[in-house]
């Protein structure tokens, strides 16, 4: 019971704290909201359209755009409009059909469709999403034209007979066969590279702000008073120890169930990412005791505290996924596997991108102990040292 | 190696304590008693301190004995640390917990739980007078009631044994009294008390018996009667008179207790044994040798003449 006494008072005493509320609990939250709606990545591009006074042909093309998968498509009122939304980021791109598009093509006049963008990446893959529908209605068009050419039919019977045929006809079929591993950010849902890269680098980070609440025990005399009352040194250290563990699970748990509740983040097996989650934990708490028990005064470790928290979780994966640094740095992705987030993160990666169980996640799990077991035993013997003289 | 369990509460012996070089405590040993106050007194630096964290058990010791109630105390007892209230120099509290939230805590580590816990909370809160303030967080407290609080703590299990650690240092006069009056009142109900003081008012006021420390010894042990003997030391007592001095002095250098006696222009100047028990004959005798007194000044030798007599130091130096 003493060891729950310890360890609830440090949990109390970091949430009497409102800036440790903000940053413990609420910080997290809104990165991973930030994150979610900045790089998401299952929501479809959008496109507008303008068409009105085109024509039928006009409305056939915007008909045939808004059919293409993986685009989002709204009808827009005029160019000026669908620019400014454009460059307001409401809309990835825009397309101006214009005025007599019908009439024009009738007439066997070119027509110029325009094709509004950012100058991002993403817009030369839309502007060929677009060029596939106009494509499509291009080639009906030539067949029309021939056979008015011919002199057997109207343009209008022409192209409805074009049609007709391309329905019955069996056209090429291009089977798409993907090889090597994906990025994992686009594979992700909106909200959950966010989530478990933020998990790990948050719950590590506390516990090492948190050590500045150990160094103020020693330095308020509470450590020293402890042992003068009929408590064991092996029970003031189990205290302290789970009171570092509880507040990074009351943190990762938060994480956890608030970004399933409020984002929808699917955390693949549950079973899998307990134990991921736990045996991260740990090792957190434990390099949090090590630093409590090493340095002298809170300021000390607060500073050097943020800096190897965030410094791990740079080169740990959670800022830069780590697919993409195995590709662009194989060097530095082997050395990210120095620190437990990048075990922790291909851990997450393999529940929630694979589908894996925990049986798929030994390896990172047992990597995650052995470094819990390490740190705890070392942070346990310099505060045993620090409490005892 | 056992305790004598002659009712002594506390039994120490030979006490020894290097950091490095330098002999901190040097054999240190004394004993005491049930209800009685027993005052370690030596200036800072003197080894008091480390003799007190090593008679609770917060640091190893080179060499030396500690018993509490007959039972062994070292840093890994847990049976005899439970009959030692331990109260240190600097505040141990958590300034952002509140009062009762501070000695709920500690009351658990001793060992205390469910109503137990509540009542002897509500007991000690109003015992050093915060009832009132139970539920305000003790960093919103002025500096004598966070060392009230830090003293309740030390108080919540009913200790046999309370080690009290300079604990007015710092402290406003009207917080320090009150602080002096609760150590009174605790002594009375039979608590033993170790009570480690630079004040030597402090020590004369509640002391039963003083050990006087200097570079880690202890280099005298008794009531205040018997250190102010041990160093030879006589009341002084100055009379402002007039009329015939020289027959007054005359007339009291006879009486017992009496040691010297002798005129000055205003007055009589005589050192005696003990000024409490002769100083109505000598009023007696002066008036009957034909002087009349208009003043009385006495001056006792204090501890703080035996420390100086002692080490050749003043206390506070």
């Amino acid at each position: 019971m003493k060891v729950l006494t310890i360890a609830g008072t440090s949990v109390r005493r970091l949430t009497r704290d409102r800036s440790n509320i903000f940053f413990v609990f609420i910080l997290p939250m809104l990165l991973i909201l930030i994150l979610g709606a900045a790089f998401g990545g299952s929501s479809d591009p959008r496109v507008g359209v303008v068409s009105s006074g085109s024509g039928a042909l006009g409305e056939d093309l915007a008909g045939r755009i808004s059919e293409v998968e993986g685009i989002t498509v709204s009808d827009w009122e005029d160019k000026d409009s669908l620019v400014l939304a454009v460059e307001r980021g409401q809309l990835e791109a825009g397309v101006v059909i214009p005025e007599g598009y019908d009439d024009t093509l009738r007439n066997s006049e070119s027509v110029t469709i325009e094709f509004v963008s950012r100058p991002d990446p993403s817009a030369e893959a839309l502007k060929n999403t677009v060029d596939s529908a106009a494509t499509e209605q291009g080639a009906l068009l030539r067949a029309a034209a021939f056979t008015v050419g011919q002199g057997t039919a109207d343009f209008s019977e022409a192209l409805e007979t074009a049609e007709d045929v391309a329905v019955a006809t069996k056209g090429l079929v291009i089977e798409q066969r993907t090889v090597g591993e994906p990025f994992a950010f686009e594979q992700l849902g909106r909200f959950e590279l966010g989530a478990y890269s933020q998990l790990l680098l948050f719950v590590f980070l506390t516990s090492m702000t948190g050590s500045a609440a150990l160094i103020q025990s020693r330095q308020l005399g509470v450590s020293e008073r402890m042992l003068s009352t009929p408590t064991p040194v092996r029970t003031i250290l189990a205290g302290e120890a789970l009171g570092r563990l509880s507040v990074a699970m009351v943190q990762g748990l938060l994480i956890i169930f608030g970004t399933a509740l409020m984002f929808g983040v699917d955390w693949g097996d549950p079973l899998g990412a307990t134990a991921t989650f736990l045996v991260f934990s740990l090792g957190a708490s434990g390099v949090g005791m090590l630093m409590g028990a090493t340095f002298k005064n809170d300021q000390q470790a607060g500073g050097i505290g943020v800096l190897v928290g965030i410094g791990f979780g740079a080169l740990g994966g959670c800022m830069l996924p780590l697919s993409i640094m195995k590709i662009f740095s194989p060097t530095l992705y082997n050395v990210a596997h120095i620190t437990p987030h990048a075990w922790g993160i291909e851990a997450f990666e393999e529940l929630i991108l694979y589908g894996g169980t925990i049986a798929d996640i030994t390896l990172e799990l047992a990597v995650l102990a052995a470094f819990a077991a390490v740190v705890f035993a070392l942070g346990a013997w310099r505060l045993r040292a620090a409490l005892t003289k | 190696m056992e305790g004598q369990g002659n009712g002594l509460v506390l039994e120490c012996r030979g006490l020894r304590k290097a950091f490095g070089d330098l002999q901190a405590v040097d054999g240190v040993g004394f004993s005491i008693a049930e209800g009685e106050t027993y005052g370690l007194l030596g200036p800072n630096g003197a080894g008091k301190t480390t003799s007190i964290s090593m008679i609770c058990g917060l640091l190893q010791r080179d060499a030396g004995d500690v018993f509490v109630d007959g039972k062994p105390l070292t840093t890994r007892s847990v049976g005899a640390k439970s009959a030692v209230g331990y109260v240190p120099q600097d505040l141990a509290i958590y300034p952002d917990l509140t009062a009762r939230e501070n000695l709920a805590f500690f009351g658990r580590l001793y060992g205390l739980s469910g109503n137990e816990l509540k009542t002897r909370v509500d007991e000690v809160l109003e015992i050093i007078g915060l009832a009132d303030r139970k539920n305000d967080k003790s960093d919103e407290f002025s500096g004598g009631m966070k060392r009230r609080l830090n003293i309740g703590i030390g108080l919540l299990h009913g200790p046999h044994l309370l080690v009290l650690d300079e604990p007015t240092v710092g402290v406003d006069p009207q917080s320090r009294n009150a602080i002096l009056e609760s150590v009174e009142h605790l002594s009375t109900e039979g608590m033993a008390v170790l009570y480690t003081t630079h004040y030597m008012e402090e020590a004369e006021r509640l002391c039963d018996r003083v050990g006087i420390i200097d570079h880690g010894k202890i280099v005298a042990e008794g009531n205040r009667r018997e250190l102010v003997e041990l160093v030879g030391q006589r009341d002084r007592i100055r009379l402002r008179a007039s009329g015939d001095l020289e027959g007054a002095a005359a007339a009291v250098a006879g009486l017992p207790g009496v040691l010297e006696a002798a005129a000055r222009e205003d007055g009589l100047d005589l050192i005696v044994e003990c000024a409490a028990d002769t100083l109505t004959e000598i009023l007696g005798g002066v008036t009957q040798a034909g002087a009349t007194v208009s003043s009385v000044d006495v001056d006792e030798p204090n501890l703080e003449a035996v420390f100086l007599h002692l080490t050749g130091r003043a206390l506070r130096d």
